[in-house]
């Protein structure tokens, strides 16, 4: 079976030791990336901003008594 | 010692990422953003443990995880339900011309058993090495690789999925092959 050789098998064979399972080649991995980048660019609630200046404003003391 | 306010700063931008992970472990939007509050409260008092010029997001990883894992133990894995109820409720359309639907990858990813879905996570989408991702499960680089194998098999089942290689990369895909760590 003849086929172009994509860009990505182009990258493959240039670097034989780094053959990816989940890499560009798979749709696995494309799904996965896709599903968890559309995750990590989800807007991040103020709480987590408010959270953080709270704790910078604590005292800086050990909690335990 | 007081916190500094780099480590603040550096903690701030690895929220997205926390939260990413959080919801691909807990699978429940508002587990997760508890789970990343928790994780930063962690982080925060032990602060000092942190050894600077380390991968810092891989330490918090790990807090988030160990949080994930003991609040499931104390809920008594109420969620242990990855091979029953959700594969019968689950209709999966073969995919065609290769073009799978987000939403049944999102389904499928969820059939996981934990342990394979955060290993396949951390590697397929979190831009981790084989080593940090043992060290941030606490386990054998050999045992992330077949959970890995596992992960990849059963979701290349469960969404009918063969011969991987005739999906050839699009524009898409040679971008994201770009971005390691996110």
């Amino acid at each position: 079976m003849t086929k172009k050789e994509t860009a990505a098998e182009a990258a493959n064979r240039r670097r034989p030791t780094m053959v990816d399972p989940l890499g560009s080649n798979s749709e696995i991995g494309r799904k996965l990336k896709q599903y968890y980048d559309e995750l990590v660019s989800d807007q991040v609630p103020d709480r987590f901003a408010v959270l953080l200046s709270q704790l910078e404003n604590a005292e800086p003391v050990r909690k335990k008594d | 010692m007081a916190v500094s306010a780099a480590f603040k700063t550096d903690l701030l931008g690895a929220i997205p990422s926390l939260r990413a992970f959080a919801v691909s472990l807990a699978q429940n939007a508002d587990k997760a953003d508890d789970l990343v509050q928790e994780t930063l409260v962690k982080a925060w008092d032990k602060h000092e443990s942190f050894q600077p010029g380390t991968n810092l997001k891989a330490w918090l990883f790990t807090i988030l995880r160990n949080e994930f894992y003991s609040q499931m133990r104390k809920r008594g894995r109420e969620v242990q339900d990855s091979e029953g109820l959700m594969t019968a409720r689950l209709a999966v359309h073969p995919s065609q011309h290769g073009q799978l639907d987000l939403k049944d990858f999102r389904a499928a990813l969820e059939q996981l058993p934990e342990d394979q879905r955060e290993a396949i996570i951390l590697i397929g989408a979190s831009g981790f090495s084989y080593e940090e991702a043992a060290e941030i499960c606490d386990c054998a680089v050999g045992t992330i690789k077949s959970r890995v194998s596992r992960a990849r098999a059963r979701l290349q089942d469960i969404l009918q999925i063969s011969g991987e290689a005739d999906f050839g990369p699009d524009a898409i895909s040679s971008q994201v092959m770009g971005s390691s760590a996110a």
